[in-house]
């Protein structure tokens, strides 16, 4: 027992590790210590109590030793150095196109309140986009929807082969497809020849379609309402003016307060640079016209309708985020753009 | 359209305490749109958006009248004190016994072209500037000032919203030097008429024209006069010429010469007849005065159908039907009333008798709903939820809605981008893909030869990605969802949903892609890969580096190296045919809770060996449980394959006779 010179052995030692190895080599489970105390049984009861607590002292002796040691080449040790700012391990990133995201939240925002998102044809006769809606050929409202031509031969029923200039064919596709009620949201893509900063020849439009007994004007402005909360924020706030379109009667036009003078239309006593006087132009909305439920072979003295169009690309460009001065970057597969997203 | 008129030129006809701004806050909200007010001088100009379909307020006076009915329902005072619609009254003039010199000979072909047809000659004019107020007020509404004479014309156009002519009288005077000839027809196809303007227009036909008797043309009527004809500095006998058109006629001048004027855009809409009195009253009254104008003949005046009243009926309840909101017969009524609608209520019923000017926007009772509740303000109108009703939607539209969006946030996690293409392809990217243009709808009226033509695959589009993006970044991994449009005989194209994939890194890159999408993510197993000749991919693919892909016996895609470029790989995918592939949850595999035995073994891989065939050989032991590639040096191929038995411990001497078989 006395021939044990842990004393200097601990004080030679010159790492962690070496302390950690004696630490084992006395108090560890098969130690010196325990192989002491192991041998007590072989001694008679008075020695055993004397030997016992001499062990013992020895062994906090050894447990102060070792703490003190360890303490001692800690605070001398140099700390291996830990960078936490340091980047995590990359994963690959890729991205989606931002309108994805915009067109899955417009989509989601309305199977909540029971629109389902239908898809009908891009490639239209005109009787579809025109006819069905109200405009007789002729008819100057056409000029609004400026149009694709196909080169097919004219189908003797419905017309020319067009690119649908907007989705509100998709009326009377959904009319005879289902019979009211109708809750329905199209997102599709929609052409128009038109090419420059703010117009691009394809471009998205999503529109709502509600038919039903009883619909009135307070159901159209509710679920406006409800989707820009929804989509651009509680704050947000919409008001109906006059328009005209002429598949619905009365027809409106929406706008939205706008998000950077809070509807004011100035800020700090300088004009806004966003908007007009606190407005921003949204959408075109109305009652569905009774002779587009006619079309539809729907009963006006039955039914009662309203339905509106939005550009999702519109949407998107009024949200804070997403600040672009030309539109054209949307479709221009700009790798620096997309993988921003 | 647009239209510029100032505060103090409403003021002319308008008597109100609302400021210019709450003129244009409060019109803006029930009629038409006040996009902008600025202050110059001493006025405020506004800038005014029409409303298409209401082309009677397209006037100072026509903003009055809305305004006079608008306003009050805002708490403003506001009233017409000044209406030349029942001021200006043709017995006015005819009452005055000037001698009348000069005469026109009026012959019109044609009842259909023109429902009104006034005109005065006037002598003893004198061309100057136009007083200043004139000036002033056509500067604010943006248009050029020249003469007295032609400032009339257009104030007169912008004060009532009725364009007029004036003709230099002595410049296509007859022979007999006090008469004029007009003969109003349809113009003859290739006719050529040289406009004010000094352009030549060859005609297309059927347009409306106005031949001076000696086979010259003087006026294309309701688009621009004849050069021929036109003010001068020195006229001094001139006809003041005021008519309203038949729209289509006009709009079809325009829209067939491409050639748009201000006083054309008013003629398209379709005018009132009975403005055209006041017009043409109000025109001599300030040819007089600012330009000594006399009468100098008969006031010419063929209107051979005046206005009958419209009468529509309506229930006092289907305004609350359609507004949503308990509404009084009486606000009903006095709303009407202050728009100019006559009415008489009978029991449930209204009788509304439309006024003149509103004759070409008003005829169903979703009309008057519509003027009814923008007066009342659909600021009023409660935001209420749609009743609810249970619509299901198809299957087909629900699964491929949802598996795109599977699919589009898979591809993003492994790292691709996704990008949105137009639809249209240029001839010269099909070509490069030695496509036929045959095979593909080709738009008539293209903007530009880049959006030509309706694309058959996605692949040439996200091929010009790679392209147009080289340089700007070193890996490009692109992918897009979208219709390809089939042609059909007789029909609307198949419109066919695709997903394309372009990569410019390698072929197993792009393998590993497909195989981590459709088994991983799509639950799609197995996928078998076959080399085939499909006829309209192998235009695309370098020979023996591009395969098929299959579920069991469905097609899915192709995959492979391109052709053309160095170092590009591409795949396509029918979406339906992943969709109806598709799982939501693989097959589950109970655990093995008995020891797997791991055995590396290289081999060396030549045109007798391949992946494949070891695959096979080693699939025929019951205990495979896996195969894990290990690494490929040169032609030595290392893999390690997994030997578990489902019942028991397998021991390694028996995975080693297992692998010896391989």
């Amino acid at each position: 027992m006395d021939d044990l010179n842990y004393r200097e052995e601990i004080n030679k030692a010159g790492s962690i590790d070496e302390i950690e190895n004696l630490r084992i080599k006395y108090l560890g489970r098969k130690g010196l210590i325990n192989q002491l105390f192991q041998q007590i049984k072989n001694l008679s009861q008075d020695q055993k109590k004397e030997t016992g607590l001499k062990i013992n002292e020895i062994k906090k002796e050894i447990e102060k030793l070792l703490s003190v040691k360890r303490l001692e080449l800690e605070k001398n040790k140099k700390e291996e150095f830990f960078d936490p700012t340091l980047p995590g391990k990359s994963y690959p990133k890729g991205s989606l196109h931002p309108l994805t995201y915009v067109i899955e939240e417009i989509a989601g925002i309305f199977q909540k309140i029971g629109f389902i998102r239908v898809s009908y044809p891009e490639v239209e006769w005109e009787y579809f986009s025109f006819e069905a809606l109200n405009m007789p050929k002729g008819h100057p409202a056409r000029d609004d929807f400026e149009t694709f031509f196909i080169d097919f031969p004219e189908n003797k029923k419905y017309g020319k082969m067009i690119l649908s200039p907007h989705t509100s064919s998709g009326q009377n596709r959904e009319m005879s497809r289902i019979k009211p009620p109708i809750r329905m949201i199209n997102i599709a893509k929609t052409y128009r020849p038109n090419w420059d900063a703010t117009h691009t020849p394809m471009f998205h439009q999503f529109e709502g379609l509600c038919i039903d007994k009883n619909i009135n004007i307070t159901h159209l402005k509710g679920t406006i309402n409800y989707f820009v909360k929804q989509f651009f924020g509680k704050k947000r706030t919409i008001r109906l003016r006059p328009a005209h379109f002429q598949f619905t009667e009365p027809s409106f036009e929406v706008d939205v307060s706008c998000g950077i003078c809070e509807g004011k239309g100035e800020i700090k006593g300088k004009k806004c640079r966003v908007c007009k006087s606190g407005w921003l132009e949204l959408a075109g909305a109305g009652m569905v016209h009774p002779n587009v439920l006619r079309m539809g072979k729907v009963d006006p003295s039955i039914y009662t309708g309203w339905a509106f169009g939005f550009g999702p690309e519109r949407c998107m460009m009024m949200r804070e985020e997403m600040k672009i001065d030309d539109i054209r970057i949307l479709y221009s597969g700009d790798i620096r753009f997309l993988e921003q997203f | 359209m647009k239209i510029k008129i100032t505060y103090n030129w409403l003021l002319d006809f308008l008597e109100t305490d609302a400021s210019p701004f709450e003129i244009q806050k409060y019109l803006s909200l029930a009629g038409p749109s006040i996009e902008r007010v600025e202050k110059i001088g001493n006025d405020y100009v506004f800038d005014i958006e029409i409303i298409s379909n209401r082309i009677d307020t397209a006037s100072t006076f026509g903003i009055a009248q809305e305004a006079a009915a608008i306003l009050p329902f805002f708490g403003k005072k506001a009233k017409i004190k000044f209406n030349p619609l029942k001021e200006y009254k043709l017995s006015q003039i005819i009452k005055n016994k000037t001698p009348r010199k000069s005469g026109l000979k009026i012959k019109i072909k044609d009842k259909n072209l023109c429902s009104r047809f006034t005109a005065v000659i006037l002598d003893d004019v004198k061309i100057a500037p136009s007083p200043s107020f004139i000036q002033n007020r056509l500067k604010a509404a943006g248009i050029k000032v020249i003469n007295n004479v032609v400032d009339i014309s257009n104030y007169l156009m912008l004060t009532l919203g009725q364009p007029t002519h004036v003709f230099d009288f002595d410049r296509i005077v007859n022979s007999d030097g006090k008469s004029v000839t007009m003969i109003m027809r349809q113009s003859k196809k290739g006719e050529k008429i040289v406009t004010l303007d000094e352009n030549e227009l060859q005609l297309p036909g059927g347009d409306i024209v106005i031949e001076d008797g000696k086979g010259r043309l003087i006026d294309l009527c309701g688009v621009m006069g004849g050069l021929n004809s036109c003010i001068t500095g020195n006229s001094k006998r001139i006809i003041l010429f005021v008519q309203t058109y038949n729209k289509q006629k006009i709009r079809r001048t325009t829209m067939l010469t491409g050639f748009r004027t201000i006083a054309s855009t008013y003629f398209e809409k379709g005018l009132d007849e009975e403005r055209v009195e006041a017009a043409l009253v109000f025109g001599i009254k300030l040819l007089e005065k600012y330009a000594f104008a006399k009468i100098d003949s008969y006031v010419y005046d063929i209107y051979p159908s005046s206005y009958q009243k419209k009468l529509i009926e309506v229930n006092f309840n289907f305004f609350e039907k359609i507004m949503g909101v308990k509404i009084s017969a009486n606000q009903i009524v006095q709303i009407l009333n202050a728009l100019g609608f006559e009415t008489k209520e009978e029991k449930d019923k209204l009788k509304v008798y439309v006024p003149h000017f509103r004759k070409y926007d008003i005829s169903i009772p979703e009309d008057l709903v519509e003027e009814v509740a923008r007066i009342y303000g659909y600021n009023n109108l409660p935001a209420n939820f749609c009743p609810p009703a249970q619509i299901f939607q198809p299957e087909e539209f629900e699964k491929t809605f949802k598996i795109i969006s599977k699919i589009k946030h898979c591809l993003k996690h492994l790292g691709l981008n996704e990008v949105i293409n137009y639809s249209m392809i240029s001839k010269n990217l099909i070509d490069e893909w030695e496509l036929d243009v045959k095979d593909h709808l080709k738009i008539k009226n293209a903007i530009s030869q880049e959006i030509e033509y309706l694309r058959t695959s996605l692949l040439p589009s996200l091929y010009k990605n790679i392209k147009d993006n080289e340089g700007k970044k070193e890996t490009l991994k692109f992918f897009e969802i979208a219709k390809v449009y089939l042609p059909k005989i007789d029909s609307l194209p198949d419109e066919k949903y695709r997903l394309g994939i372009a990569v410019n890194t390698d072929y197993f890159d792009l393998k590993g892609i497909i195989k981590s999408l459709l088994v991983d993510e799509l639950n799609i197993s197995p996928i078998s890969l076959k080399k085939n000749e499909n006829d309209f991919y192998y235009k695309f693919y370098k020979n023996d580096r591009w395969f098929s892909i299959f579920s069991h016996q469905n097609f899915l895609g192709v995959f492979g190296q391109i052709k053309k470029g160095s170092n590009i790989f591409f795949a396509e995918f029918d979406l339906l045919s992943i969709i109806d592939c598709y799982k939501l949850l693989p097959k589950y595999q109970p655990i093995n809770s008995y020891a797997i035995i791991k055995l590396d073994k290289t081999f060396e891989i030549g045109p007798n060996l391949n992946f494949e065939n070891i695959q096979n050989r080693a699939c025929k032991s019951q205990y495979l449980y896996k195969i894990e590639f290990i690494s490929l040096f040169k032609n030595r191929l290392t893999l390690r394959f997994y030997y578990s038995a489902n019942d028991r411990n397998l021991t390694e001497e028996e995975a080693k006779k297992e692998l010896e078989k391989v």
